[in-house]
């Protein structure tokens, strides 16, 4: 009965991978119906530290949302049992740092160091400074701008890809000193909207995928010495592709390359693909149920997360082949999310950007809830950015560009230095 | 039979004396060699004695020969009368029958059997013995035995005397001769004279005799004739052979070398040459003809057999009336009927109904006011008549009442149910077909994903390109609008000069074109959206008007007028403008995307035209206007033309131009059709708040109908690669379902509703006004009267 009212004592081990807030390991007895708050209040005391520390609290490689008694039975784990808590430091809540006006839809963005660059729906490229201040417009497509991506990016030169709907995609090599900005080549070759770009960790490629259903690879070295381009296409800069992929059925929404030689498609035709560019084949094919609008690949946990035609947010493990395997399905938006980014620094994080205006930061462990939304936009988020770990940058359909500011992060950045 | 056997039969004379006896032993001999002359003569009629002893034989093993008496009688009469001439033939016959004996040694073996041979015929066959008589009577079987004798095999029935007959001395028959104890004599001879009783001898007589006759222990009596006969010694001899079961002719030897006349062993060759016939083991062919040409004509009716003719000659005669309830008492003709009832019955009388009832049973004052005031509702009466009391049965009048209760009572039985109806007892539960539950139906839209927002009047009709990429729509503010489906954002709005009734996606991609009815005037738009190439290709195509060879009938001059865009418009994108003389409401693409069809409700008989793009030409198809036409449609398969009226949907044949088909909706309003990509079933929305799913392959009647929405159904659509259709309504509802196909064509089609999405706002009665389906995705559009389109996934 005590167990049912979740007023019952539960035995407790408290544990933590983080050393500085290490307390003795002897079990407590808790009342089962503590929450989040009740814990920290707790460990705080344990601990006696001067300043408040936030912690979150993970049980059964879940985080705690409500109280402990409803947790534990919705795992069905008995009162009995002494449970291990183990809690972490609550990652720090981003705060909304600048918004960028832009003049129409914001469909792209990308941020290297302190560099945001932005495609935008009135066909034109923009580069702002993380201070929030405008740099540089950069027409050249004909047709809105659907991705863009850096190249490299040094004190002197930064090196960028854009695609749009114009069926191309271009490399723009730009000048920070003198602030000019070239186009080196436009890849030609689509059929249609190139709706996705991704440069490869090496900074030789660059992928393309594109509403024709086809899959693309460029060089992305500033000098072209492909051996079968002609002279003519060469004088005027235009590209082949080095590299042409067929099997999705539909528009190829999302790539992403997971090392040098393989990538990640997400397509419309439900399918994610894993691609083996040494084999210049389909390495894993993983089916969902829905249309694929984005997804993302971490380095850091090889697990990809998947933005699809619906409200949720859904974990895949490339490593499994067969089926499709849900490994986790993450709720909350309230409308189609239409961008999804893995964090570069930390394991179980990813933010995501949805039609219903709002971005939100979740942990992976967490699927109930995400950890923060980060509010701001008015209109549907198009794309998010969270490749500086310091910034989450997002664009939308408001013509803004939102830049939210990690705070953690930025710690960590300062210990380094 | 030898003759020795037969040889004599030696009567004795007896005479009235023993010592007569004695002599006549003596006298036997004597006799003998005094009869050896006539014996001679008879030697063949002693054959014949031996021969009626194998006749009796015979006749005794048939009993059943009265019948032949008569003729026997004949027979015998006949033969007397032959007789001598026989004797000869005999006679000749003996002589060479014994031809290797000497005649003389034949009369000594004849002499000593003679007597023996007497006594024996005496014992066996109780002739009578005169001397006269036996000549007499031997005649007669002598010739019987000569006839049988030339072929040593015996003709049973030429010698046909039962043993009675023969050699019938006393002629009284067979009696019992105790009668004639009394008498002298014992009967009558042949000549009528009596025959006189032997002297009885007592018993001193016969033991006396016993003592001194050495012959006494073979001398029996003749019952019939009182005379005393001697036995011979082969009389004795065959009695001990018959007595030890042995064959009574010696002379048969049983174990004579076998003749083998039919052998055993199977032979190789027929004994017979000749081949057994057909016909003896087929069955003969005009018989089985015959027979089946008779059973033919028995199942027809037209042959009767005798039973039926019988039966039917009594039912003539019969009088002819029906049994109401004839079937009651046979069961045989009642086994069609499952469970008969069998006749209601009458109550039986009961006391009130006596002539004179009990007092108790006699109405007072208030049951007469009762029942006289149940006047007009006479079956509420407890009685249907009042008792009365009579004094006498001979006061009873005639019953009035009486034909027509006749009459209600053959009411009664004809109306009487003749069999119980078993009330099916199914529960309402199990005859609700069992659908799959939608959850198994997945994948199907389920909540609003986009709104569209842009337009500002109500957006009649929306349509998606062939590759999923963008949307168009058109509205009554004029204008067109072209979507991005996946961000919601507006690419493109073409402002036209009257209201957009439909817009339609050419759905070959390999145009880039959309047909866009506003007002009189339908415009061939170039979006400007994916793939360059082919914007730039149908730029091209669209640019200038082919050389046209046909010069056009008046008719159609008169109603349409191809001109290219210019100006402004040719900037807006419009490149082809098809002028009609009445408004246009609706504008279809045929598959292939060069032939579209439009439709001028106003129009009378020039109200559905079909344009060519390629030619640049356009068609009115049909002469004679059949009704207001709706809309049309193009078959995606098959080159069929559907058009809609209000009433009804024909479908014909443009190739054969003719009517293949007249679907019968039964409503009164058709708004809209879809056709199944298959081609074989047609979705129906009408503005009665049904949905009508015809089987063009199964009937012209609805297959299903469906009244899922609340009012006036707008517009229907299947998609083009799931099993889905939907369809909007002016209750501000889309409702999607299931509507599966079969390759199967037993197997009907399934459907299954499958969700309500309610999300537009209703303004001013209308709600939602056209859905489509995306090409690829499971995605439905809806477009409504609140100037938004909504993408439902």
């Amino acid at each position: 009965m005590e167990a049912a009212n979740g007023e019952g004592q539960v035995q407790v081990h408290l544990k933590t991978k983080q050393e500085q807030y290490a307390v003795p390991d002897v079990p407590y007895a808790i009342d089962g119906t503590v929450a989040t708050t009740e814990l920290n209040t707790f460990i705080n005391a344990l601990l006696q530290n001067a300043t408040q520390v936030d912690f979150d609290f993970l049980v059964f490689d879940e985080y705690l949302r409500g109280r402990l008694c409803d947790h534990l039975k919705e795992k069905a784990i008995s009162f009995e049992d002494a449970i291990e808590i183990e809690y972490v430091e609550r990652f720090p809540a981003p705060e909304p740092q600048d918004c960028l006006l832009h003049d129409d839809w914001v469909s792209a963005v990308k941020m290297r160091g302190k560099w945001i660059l932005t495609g935008c729906y009135d066909n034109t490229l923009n580069i702002w400074t993380n201070k929030g201040k405008h740099v540089l417009t950069i027409p050249g497509h004909t047709m809105p701008v659907k991705a863009v991506d850096w190249v490299s990016l040094d004190s002197e030169t930064g090196c960028f890809v854009s695609s749009s709907q114009d069926q191309t995609a271009m490399l723009w090599q730009w000048n920070i000193g003198s602030n000019a900005v070239e186009c080196v080549s436009v890849c030609k070759g689509h059929e249609r909207g190139v709706d996705s770009i991704n440069v490869s960790p090496d900074e030789k490629r660059f992928a393309t995928g594109s509403w024709d259903t086809m899959l693309k690879l460029w060089s992305a070295e500033l000098e072209d010495v492909g051996e079968g381009t002609s002279k003519r296409l060469k004088e005027s800069g235009t590209r082949t592709p080095q590299m042409t992929l067929q099997g999705h059925r539909e528009s190829i929404s999302s790539v992403q390359w997971m090392d040098n030689t393989t990538l990640l498609t997400g397509s419309w035709d439900h399918t994610l693909k894993v691609w083996d560019l040494n084999l210049e084949g389909i390495k894993t094919e993983i089916s969902t149920n829905k249309s694929i609008f984005d997804a993302s690949y971490s380095k850091l946990n090889r697990l990809i997360v998947t933005a699809s035609a619906d409200k949720n947010l859904r974990l895949y493990d490339s490593r499994i082949n067969q089926g499709s395997v849900v490994r986790n399905t993450y709720l909350g938006h309230n409308a189609w999310v239409q961008t999804v980014m893995w964090s570069t620094t930390e394991e179980f994080l990813f933010v995501s950007g949805s039609y219903d205006n709002q971005n939100k930061m979740w942990d992976c462990r967490s699927p109930k809830a995400p950890l923060y939304d980060l509010l701001g936009h008015g209109e549907k988020v198009l794309d998010i950015d969270w490749s500086n770990p310091k910034y989450i940058v997002s664009g939308g359909a408001d013509n803004t560009v939102r830049v939210y500011k990690s705070r953690k992060a930025l710690v960590d950045d300062m210990d380094t230095k | 039979m030898t003759k020795k056997l037969t040889r004599k039969r030696n009567v004795k004379e007896t005479e009235a004396s023993k010592d007569v006896a004695q002599v006549s032993e003596t006298s036997d001999n004597e006799g003998n060699q005094d009869l050896l002359q006539p014996i001679k003569d008879n030697s063949e009629g002693e054959d014949t004695t031996d021969d009626e002893g194998i006749d009796q034989e015979y006749h005794s093993d048939s009993s059943s020969n009265l019948e032949f008496e008569s003729d026997e009688d004949g027979n015998y009469l006949a033969k007397n009368d032959d007789s001598g001439d026989e004797d000869e033939v005999n006679d000749s016959d003996e002589e060479s029958g014994e031809s290797d004996q000497s005649s003389e040694n034949e009369h000594d073996l004849k002499e000593v059997p003679k007597p023996i041979k007497s006594t024996n015929n005496a014992e066996t066959e109780d002739k009578p013995t005169t001397s006269r008589t036996v000549q007499v009577v031997q005649k007669p079987k002598k010739t019987k035995g000569k006839v049988a004798q030339p072929g040593g095999v015996k003709d049973e029935y030429e010698d046909s005397d039962t043993s009675d007959e023969e050699d019938i001395r006393n002629t009284v028959g067979n009696i019992p001769m105790h009668w004639y104890d009394e008498y002298k004599h014992i009967g009558y001879d042949w000549d009528a004279k009596k025959i006189i009783k032997p002297p009885k001898s007592d018993q001193i007589d016969d033991f006396l005799r016993k003592i001194e006759d050495p012959n006494f222990w073979r001398t029996v009596k003749d019952p019939q004739t009182g005379q005393e006969v001697l036995l011979t010694d082969a009389d004795i001899a065959l009695i001990k052979r018959v007595n030890s079961a042995r064959i009574p002719n010696p002379e048969h030897n049983e174990y004579e070398p076998w003749i083998d006349w039919f052998t055993s062993e199977v032979e190789k060759m027929p004994i017979k040459n000749v081949p057994d016939h057909k016909r003896s083991f087929l069955p003969s062919v005009s018989e089985k003809k015959k027979v089946s040409r008779m059973v033919h004509a028995l199942k027809m009716g037209w042959m009767k057999t005798m039973e039926e003719v019988e039966r039917e000659k009594q039912e003539k005669r019969g009088p002819k009336f029906y049994m109401l309830w004839e079937t009651d008492t046979s069961r045989d003709q009642m086994r069609r009927i499952h469970d008969p009832v069998s006749a209601p019955k009458r109550d039986l009388p009961g006391h009130a109904e006596s002539y004179n009832p009990p007092p108790e049973y006699l109405f007072d004052e208030k049951e007469t006011k009762e029942w006289l005031k149940l006047k007009d509702e006479p079956h509420k009466r407890k009685l249907h008549f009042m008792p009365q009391k009579f004094k006498s049965l001979r006061e009873v009048p005639a019953y009035s009442r009486y034909m027509r209760e006749r009459f209600l009572r053959c009411l009664d039985l004809y109306l009487c149910p003749r069999a119980k109806r078993v009330k099916l007892n199914i529960d309402a539960e199990y005859l609700i077909p069992k659908l799959p539950s939608p959850r198994d139906l997945q994948p199907f839209p389920t909540v609003e994903s986009l709104v569209y927002r842009g337009h500002t009047d109500l957006v009649r009709s929306v349509s998606v390109e062939p590759k999923g990429e963008y949307l168009v729509s058109g509205s009554d503010d004029k204008t067109v609008k072209i979507w991005e489906i996946a961000t919601g954002r507006c690419i493109r709005t073409i402002e036209t000069d009257d209201v957009v009734r439909c817009v339609a996606w050419c759905p070959n991609a390999k145009l880039s074109i959309i047909a866009v009815a506003t007002g009189y005037r339908l415009l061939l738009v170039n979006p400007k959206v994916g793939d360059k190439v082919l914007i730039k290709k149908t730029d091209d195509l669209l640019a200038e008007a082919p050389p046209s060879d046909v010069i056009e009938n008046e008719r159609i001059k008169a109603a349409v007028q191809w001109s290219n865009a210019e100006g402004a418009e040719q900037e807006k994108g419009v490149r082809v403008i098809i002028t009609h003389f009445k408004p246009i409401r609706q504008v279809t693409w045929h598959g292939r995307g060069d032939y579209l069809a439009t439709v001028m409700p106003e129009g009378a008989n020039r109200s559905a035209l079909i344009h060519q793009l390629s030619k640049r030409r356009s068609q009115i198809p049909f002469s004679k206007s059949k009704g207001l036409i709706q809309c049309v449609l193009f078959h995606p398969i098959k080159p069929c033309f559907f058009v809609a009226t209000q009433h009804n949907i024909r479908i014909y044949d443009l190739v054969k131009q003719e009517l293949i088909k007249k679907l019968l909706t039964n409503s009164k309003w058709i708004s809209g059709m879809s056709i199944h990509p298959k081609g074989d079933n047609l979705l129906v929305s009408t503005y009665d708040k049904k949905m009508l799913w015809f089987d063009l392959d199964l009937s012209t009647k609805p297959y299903q109908t469906m009244r899922l929405h609340r009012n006036a159904v707008r517009s229907v659509a299947f998609h083009l690669r799931y099993p889905l259709f939907a369809s909007g309504s002016d209750d501000q509802a889309v409702i999607v379902s299931h509507g599966m196909v079969y390759n199967d064509l037993l197997q009907n089609p399934l459907i299954v509703p499958l969700k309500k999405l309610q999300t537009h706002e209703k303004r001013e009665e209308f709600g939602v006004l056209d859905v489509t389906w995306h090409p690829v995705q499971p995605w439905v559009f809806s477009t409504g009267a609140d100037t938004t389109i909504r993408l439902y996934t």
